[in-house]
């Protein structure tokens, strides 16, 4: 801008130029036709020509002289302009600023010194966005290496080109570094069972985007993995390379069968007293020539099996709420002495009909507890029942009922099959069944002691159990007073 | 009907299993019952028997190993087989039956009448021929 205020204040260099040039040349011409004139009037013309010559040549030299001081600058310019377009770095630090004050010189100057200065945050953005990017490409190495799930890419023949720790870690090899160069197939393979391996197999002569499951072997527990193959790699990678994820689903496999189970386990508790149910009733209304003490007989049973039924339903009911997390308990004050002796007496009958021995010893004086009664209760019914449960013909359940200033404790003890030391960190889980052919031959949900453990906790207490396979256990339900 | 059949019920649905000989019964069969799979081996190793109904799941041998253990253990080849089951689609229904030669299956809660008109049918036509009930 003030470089063009400058301009508009001096006259250009063209026309200083030839104004200079016009003077020096036509007073030159004019001295030169004066000292000529001059001396032929005087007739010394031939004596003279010297000074003729020289004074306007000396006038022109003079004059050359002022043409080149106007120009210098420039030409300073024009040198070092041709310089920066035949250099090859283009460098503007080789622009030099010009030696003089004029309003010209200025303008260059300025002009320089704001180029420079932009070359100048240039070169500190360059330098920052590349630092910027390293780290990017880190934080992009970090994720990649610290997901959860498996991942390598492979070349077109499947072999690992790169792969992350989670990848090296599900195949149980502590060193990632030396899968590379393995084929991908080949290893998975060699930790699938047979059908898997052959879901696998399927993979080598397709190339389209897949997902598998890969399990290790029959039994589930030992893990599940999905495997996926991305073939549609995008511009980053090689387009022959392939992306293979691999995710652990052995807890949700695990989940889902326990799930698939209790629906078994669920239409199989339902059928059963609606078979009665209908047979029953379907009997009386067939045989109209049946004994008032047989047709009362019946209508009991469907009586009884109805109400199984209903039970069966409520318990369905909170089974649901459970799973929801809908669970909520309302906290009253409650006597346990009278809790405790109606949760005994429903539950004697059952251990007396398999000749069980069944004690219980309560200490003399029990505190009051803030609790939910009806949840409470059905919590040590389900201790009180699975150690008659699982407990064979002719053992022996113990309940022991202890408190302190700070807590109650109801302790469920049986002679019963136990539990495998492989089970016992599962057994609260919901849907959890064992595997024990004593416990699958009998019916159950795996969701009491699910249920036991939240009603626990829900009071701020919990469930704790100590147990030996074949020898019996020991069930504690901890209540805090208050 | 010219003589009594035998029919061997294996229950372990001890509720079930009595009103299922109380019907049983009515319509002229000779009812015996057994309350699980073990028991009803036992006594179809020991007395003849025309008719077996056995339920799906019991404890120790359930309905389809006594079924199997009748017909290639006992080689009671004679025997007609009804199996009922509070299994539903999870079994493999016409693979059962063919591989055991089971006349039908029949899912509970299921009717009696069902059941005894199936009985009644099988005995009336002697010679062996499937019955397709659902």
């Amino acid at each position: 801008m003030k470089l063009m205020i400058a301009a508009q204040h001096n006259s250009s260099l063209t026309r200083r130029l030839s104004e200079q040039y016009l003077l020096f040349g036509l007073s030159g011409l004019f001295c030169f036709t004066v000292t000529a004139i001059y001396l032929s009037w005087c007739g010394s013309l031939l004596n003279s020509i010297p000074a003729a010559v020289g004074i306007p040549l000396g006038l022109l030299l003079f004059g050359s002289f002022v043409l080149r001081r106007t120009s210098r600058w420039h030409e300073n310019i024009e040198r070092q302009l041709h310089r920066f377009a035949n250099s090859g770095n283009h460098s503007v630090a080789e622009l030099r600023p010009l030696p003089a004050t004029d309003s010209f010189a200025a303008g260059w100057n300025q002009l320089l010194a704001r180029v420079q200065e932009h070359s100048a945050w240039n070169g500190v953005e360059r330098r920052l966005s590349e630092a910027n990017h390293t780290q990017q490409a880190k934080r992009w190495e970090a994720v990649f290496q610290n997901l959860t799930d498996g991942i390598a890419i492979c070349d077109s023949d499947g072999r690992i080109i790169q792969l992350n720790r989670s990848f090296a870690t599900l195949l149980k090899r502590a060193d990632s570094k030396s899968l590379v160069g393995i084929d991908i197939l080949d290893l998975l393979s060699d930790q699938a069972d047979e059908a898997s391996q052959e879901r696998i197999g399927g993979l080598i002569n397709n190339h389209a985007t897949q997902v598998v499951e890969i399990q290790r072997s029959n039994d589930l527990a030992q893990g599940v993995w999905r495997l996926s193959r991305i073939t549609q790699t995008g511009d980053s990678c090689n387009p022959t390379d392939t992306i293979w994820t691999l995710r652990d689903v052995t807890q949700q496999k695990l989940a889902e069968k326990a799930r698939e189970q209790f629906v078994f386990t669920a239409t199989h508790e339902l059928r059963t007293p609606l078979a009665n149910i209908r047979a029953y009733s379907e009997t009386l209304s067939l045989a109209n020539d049946i004994s008032v003490e047989q047709q009362q007989s019946f209508y009991n049973t469907i009586n009884n099996e109805a109400t199984r039924l209903a039970r069966f339903v409520d318990e369905l009911l909170s089974i649901s709420q459970m799973e929801a997390g809908a669970i909520t308990i309302q906290k009253h004050e409650v006597q346990l002495e009278r809790l405790l002796d109606e949760i005994l007496a429903s539950q004697r009958p059952l251990a007396n009909e398999k000749k069980q021995s069944f004690d219980f010893s309560i200490a003399p004086k029990l505190p009051k507890v803030l609790a939910d009664k009806d949840k409470l209760a059905a919590a040590m019914t389900n201790l009180v029942s699975n150690a008659i449960k699982y407990t064979p013909e002719g053992g022996k359940v113990t309940v022991r009922v202890d408190s302190d200033s700070a807590r109650v404790l109801f302790m469920v003890e049986d002679s019963g099959i136990g539990i495998s030391a492989e089970d016992l960190p599962k057994l609260c889980g919901k849907f959890f069944r064992s595997s024990d052919e004593r416990v699958q031959a009998m019916v159950g949900t795996g969701l009491g002691l699910a249920f036991t453990q939240e009603v626990a906790r829900l009071h701020g207490g919990n469930v704790s159990i100590r147990s030996q396979l074949n020898q019996g256990s020991c069930f504690t339900l901890e209540l805090p007073i208050r | 009907m010219s003589e009594t059949k035998r029919v061997l019920v294996a229950e372990d649905n001890v509720v079930l299993g009595d009103v299922l000989r109380f019907n049983l019964q009515r319509s002229g069969f000779a009812v015996t019952l057994a309350r699980n799979g073990t028991e009803a081996l036992r006594l179809a190793e020991s007395q003849p028997f025309d008719i077996l109904v056995t339920d799906y799941e019991m404890p120790g041998i359930d309905g389809e190993e006594l079924c199997n253990r009748v017909r290639n253990e006992l080689k009671l080849d004679a025997i007609r087989i009804v199996m009922c089951s509070a299994k539903g689609l999870e079994l493999d229904r016409e693979e059962i039956m063919a591989r055991l030669s089971i006349e039908a299956i029949l899912y509970k809660p299921f009717s009696i009448r069902e059941l005894t008109t199936l009985l009644e049918n099988l005995v009336r036509h002697a010679s062996p021929r499937r019955e397709q009930l659902v």
